[in-house]
Parts: C-alpha cells; structure tokens; sequence
C-alpha cells in the first residue's frame, strides 16, 4: 500500500487546506443547532474528566 | 475509524471542512461546521448539504443519497482532525430532529469500543444531566473530548 493510502486510512487523516473555506469564517451556517447546544449547555453542569483535564 | 468515508477539505483553523456525498441522487455537497459555544472550549459540531441555488446550507435536507454511513464515518473522522487542532476542546453534537439524534447514538453505539480508544463520551439525558455515555439508553445530545 503506498504510504499516502496508508496515511490516508489513519485515523487523524492528512486534511488538505483550501482557502476557499475562508469564506465561512465568522458565521454562523447552522444557527439554531447553535441555539440547542448553547440551550442545553446551559441546563446541566459539564461532566467531570479527568484531572487533567484543562476543562476542570 | 478505518470506515469507507469520503475525502474532505478544511481551512487554517480546522473548524469548516467540506466533502462531496455521491450517490444515487448525485453529488450533493456537504459542510461541517464546529462552532464556538457560549462554553469556552466547547464546540457545536454540525452539518449539512450545501445548496448551491441558494447559497445556504440545509441541516433538515434527507439527501436519500444511499451513503449516510460513509457520511457519517467522514463526520466522524472529522472529529479526529479537529481535536487534533483544538486538544483542550470539547465537541457538543445533537440531531436536527429525534431521529437523527437516534442515528448518531446508533453510529456511536456501533463504534464503540473504538472510540473509547481515544475519546470519552458522555450523552445529555432526559433528565438533563450528562452521564458517561452507554449503549441503548437515549439522549438528547452528546459531549466528546480527548481522553
């Protein structure tokens, strides 16, 4: 298998960067998945990880 | 996640990705999005086909393309390579609808023991508090981060 199938098939992949994307950068394209997240983020305590874990 | 999935793309912050679903309905472009939360840290994680007509995205769209698990699979490889950009962050993901919420928990459900490799997982109950996720119990949204 060449080696860029194999990287490829990795788990973190190799992603190609297209500038194009850029045009997405500071919106909001599924906003009210957005609102349901922030919603439910808001109604419970965040689960406890590990030591660690900047998050604690 | 070694799945058949499809070839995506991404910008500088690895928090836009874009890939073509192709199928019996054609090729449909799909966009993923992580988008900052009121949380720091934490992520939304959605996704949609990309209407090109009226430039917009449409996360309520059934593409019916014959590949939802080759699509789900590249959202969830996604997910690789978004941690690996953002290591200190957490990734909320909930269903545009009850049934797509299933969807995820099933994909989740049946790679499991996988994904316990790397990530930990916890699902928002009905009773509003996030517990460690466990296969066949229902929730309304899942929390993953890097072990």
């Amino acid at each position: 298998m060449k080696i860029i199938e194999k990287l490829n098939e990795s788990k973190v992949p190799i992603v190609p960067i297209d500038k194009r994307l850029e045009k997405y950068r500071g919106k909001v394209l599924f906003p009210e998945k957005l609102a349901k997240a922030n919603e439910i983020l808001a109604k419970a305590t965040l689960p406890k990880l590990h030591s660690d874990c900047p998050l604690n | 996640m070694n799945k058949p999935r499809y070839q995506y793309k991404t910008e500088n912050h690895f928090e836009y990705f874009e890939f073509y679903s192709e199928g019996a309905k054609g090729i449909v472009k799909k966009v993923i999005e992580y988008q900052k939360t009121s949380n720091e840290n934490i992520y939304n994680l959605a996704f949609g086909d990309y209407d090109e007509a009226a430039k917009g995205i449409d996360d309520l769209s059934v593409t019916n393309n014959g590949d939802s698990l080759k699509v789900l699979a590249t959202v969830a490889s996604t997910i690789y390579a978004f941690l690996e950009k953002h290591p200190n962050a957490m990734i909320i993901a909930t269903g545009s609808t009850s049934v797509r919420t299933r969807l995820y928990r099933m994909g989740i459900t049946n790679n499991l023991s996988e994904i316990l490799e790397d990530f930990v997982i916890f699902g928002f109950t009905k009773n509003e508090t996030w517990v460690e996720f466990e296969i066949d119990e229902d929730y309304e949204a899942f929390l993953v981060t890097k072990k």
